[in-house]
């Protein structure tokens, strides 16, 4: 791929806490409109690697390069970065003070990226597209799982971000909320938004993923398209890990 | 920028406050007539308290007021407990004391004194209707003593010889009260004061009224080579009004007269009404006192507790440190030490005198600051991580994360806490009292110390203190309500 596609860049990361490896010598490209998702057992370091890209973990050493900014450079104002790459959380993360409105509302407005009146006219544009229109005004706690990590999307979207980082969105979720969750990931792969996804949720792997990346012991074990990995996989670990995960 | 604001704002209000009690310590001072600050002990009677209109008197103030007016000099008397008093002078945070004080070798080192104006003895005395007959029966009894008191050193001195137990008490009344009420068995004070006690009505018993232990003289004290100018002027006035009877008569006055001259009619004093009633102005002002510095010590340790929590979960390890260290130092002092080293120590190192009513406030401030500096912290650690990371994933600064994400669900959190926390400043400002300040607690000894109703007093005291509590726990619960 030309280097003008290339999204993010990340080259020989390593992280590590105490005596606790969590990431040996990570190199990945991806590239613009492109959906990853990065699978693997719990500890192999994906959710980590993920937190990396917005800074929320900063590696050891190692080279990260985000939307042209280098990240693992003291020097690059963070803030301006984290503008462009929205975040979905597996706990939601909404804001409790603030009703629903007032979540998406919140970063635009601080941020000056756009006055009140024409923050709120997008914030409604976004929940009509989470299907969530009715909800505007009512705080934060009165949601379901589901319906807050909706919010928590259109509030990411509301910055409107080239970059989205979902980590374990649907982990927390009911089983009868995920399907919701999912079809607006779907939707937003559709149009086009460069996605990096954390999730244990396969099938979804399957149907919208560009490429899938296996994690395990802090490593890349194995990556490919979605054929490749899930029906033909050739990393020993990774043949194990599937059959655990499929007769689960 | 919201930190440096309250920063400013916390800074222009103690500077309005402490130039407030500059400026309120001062009074009008003639040029020709040297102004002193004379201390004294403020529940000395009959040479020193507080009548029923709220004045000083006794055989000290009067001699003092009538030295002044003859060797033309004016005065401002700090009011505070005799210990307190004399390290005062010793400090030159007073220029002079006249507290009863007897003259003993071991003053002589620190202070000079004046020339001797009132003979004096120790009394030991017990209940009124004890078996107690001689030194010798108190052995393995307490003996209730007021500290740094010449009578309490006569009786220490005979500790081991009669082999009995010492209970150390702050003010008269309350060692009165001990021994009337047999907590302890007997006591150890100054001849004349105890008879004046008894006199009014005190139910205690002397033992050696014609042989006073330790017979010795009360004088008047300056720091040993300070204000040898003032100690001048007081032996010359002293010897004047020696000479042409008016110590005689002052004596006379005090000694020769019924507790009811001072303290109003007797009817007065046996009914929480007529106390109240007799009392009236001083108890206003006494509430009034208390009621001011709770507001102010709620106000300003509010804002800087807030300053210390926000510090205490800054970005920055220093600030980190700094915020830490100061919560650990105030929240460590007690109370009372920290009021002496501000009101007492400290005008020693800096060169300025810090007005009671400064030193205070500052001490609430510090004090109080800190604890809730402390749940303040704690409050905003008590918020989800999650929340702080999802408003820095946005891109907001952790600055604009704090102050729109953080800081208003921790103080949610903290509501509780603080409404407590105002309820522990209105109870701590009692200890000011130590530094003399004449709020209700103190208002309240000074009352009992000349009328020796303790029960009917402090009743009528603790009443108002619960009333302001309600009073600040209803107000407390309506915000609290406001605010979710």
């Amino acid at each position: 791929m030309s280097e003008a596609q290339v999204k993010v860049h990340v080259d020989k990361v390593n992280k590590s806490y105490g005596e606790n490896h969590v990431l040996r010598d990570i190199s990945l490209d991806i590239a613009e409109n492109e959906v990853v998702v990065m699978i693997g057992p719990s500890g192999s370091g994906k959710s980590t690697f993920l937190r990396m890209l917005n800074q929320l973990e900063t590696p050891d050493n190692g080279t990260i390069i985000v939307d042209g900014y280098d990240i693992s450079d003291k020097n690059t104002d963070i803030n301006k970065v984290r503008e462009n790459i929205g975040m979905v959380f597996q706990n939601f993360n909404l804001f409790n003070n603030y009703t629903v409105l007032e979540n998406i509302m919140l970063a635009p407005v601080e941020l000056k990226k756009l006055d009140k009146v024409a923050a709120e006219k997008k914030a409604r544009e976004l929940l009509e597209t989470v299907g969530l229109s009715d909800k505007a005004d009512m705080p934060v706690s009165s949601l379901s799982g589901g319906q807050k990590q909706r919010i928590a999307i259109a509030r990411a979207l509301a910055m409107t971000p080239d970059i989205m980082l979902f980590d374990e969105p649907t982990s927390a979720l009911d089983p009868e909320m995920v399907g919701d969750v999912l079809d607006v990931m779907k939707n937003l792969a559709e149009s086009g938004m460069t996605m990096i996804i954390v999730t244990h949720e396969m099938g979804f792997a399957k149907q919208v993923a560009d490429r899938v990346v296996f994690f395990e012991s802090g490593k890349i074990q194995e990556s490919g398209t979605p054929d490749q990995v899930f029906d033909a996989p050739k990393n020993e670990r990774l043949q194990e890990f599937l059959s655990k995960v499929t007769h689960a | 920028m919201f930190k440096k604001g309250i920063l400013v704002g916390l800074l222009t209000i103690l500077s309005i406050i402490i130039m407030f009690g500059f400026t309120a310590g001062n009074h009008l001072v003639y040029a020709d007539e040297p102004d002193y600050t004379i201390s004294t002990d403020a529940t000395y009677p009959p040479f020193d308290f507080q009548d029923k209109n709220n004045q000083y008197v006794g055989i000290d103030q009067d001699i003092l007021k009538e030295i002044a007016k003859r060797e033309h000099f004016t005065y401002t008397l700090k009011l505070m407990s005799f210990t307190s008093a004399a390290q005062l002078v010793a400090n030159e945070q007073a220029d002079g004391i006249i507290a009863g004080m007897a003259i003993t070798e071991e003053r002589k080192a620190v202070y000079d004194h004046s020339t001797p104006y009132y003979k004096t003895g120790v009394a030991w005395i017990v209940k009124k209707g004890s078996k107690i007959k001689s030194l010798k029966d108190l052995k393995g009894k307490t003996v209730a003593l007021k500290t740094g008191t010449a009578a309490s050193e006569y009786g220490k001195s005979l500790q081991t010889k009669y082999g009995f137990n010492v209970k150390y008490f702050n003010d008269t009344d309350t060692m009165y009260n001990d021994v009337a009420v047999g907590n302890s068995a007997a006591t150890f004070e100054d001849m004349p004061v105890i008879q004046y006690a008894i006199k009014n009505g005190v139910k205690l018993k002397v033992m050696n009224a014609d042989h006073p232990g330790n017979a010795g003289w009360y004088g008047f004290f300056v720091k040993k080579g300070e204000n040898q100018a003032l100690l001048s002027a007081f032996n010359r006035g002293f010897a004047a009004i020696k000479k042409d009877g008016t110590y005689d008569k002052i004596v006379a006055k005090y000694l020769g007269a019924n507790q009811s001259t001072f303290t109003g009619a007797k009817k007065d004093n046996f009914s929480i009404w007529g106390i109240l009633k007799a009392n009236k102005s001083a108890f206003l002002k006494g509430l009034w006192q208390t009621i001011t510095l709770t507001f102010l010590g709620i106000i300003l340790a509010s804002i800087w507790g807030v300053v210390l929590g926000v510090m205490g979960v800054s970005q920055n390890k220093f600030v980190r440190g700094v915020s830490t260290m100061i919560i650990y130092i105030f929240r460590g002092l007690p109370l009372m030490v920290l009021a002496f080293f501000i009101y007492i120590g400290l005008p020693g190192v800096i060169g300025a005198k810090i007005p009671a009513f400064t030193a205070g406030v500052l001490t609430l401030v510090l004090n109080e600051g800190a604890y809730t500096g402390a749940f303040v912290r704690g409050g905003f650690e008590a918020v989800e991580a999650g929340q702080m990371e999802a408003a820095r994933s946005l891109g907001l600064p952790y600055r604009t994360a704090m102050r729109r994400v953080i800081m208003p669900q921790g103080l949610k959190i903290m509501v509780p806490s603080f409404i407590n926390q105002f309820i522990i400043t209105l109870k701590d400002t009692s200890i000011l009292s130590a530094i003399g300040l004449l709020e209700l607690t103190q208002t309240g000894s000074l009352i009992v110390a000349r009328n020796s109703q303790g029960f009917r007093v402090w009743a009528i005291v603790a009443i108002m203190y619960l009333i302001i509590i309600t009073l600040l726990t209803w107000f407390s619960n309506w915000a609290q309500k406001k605010l979710q």
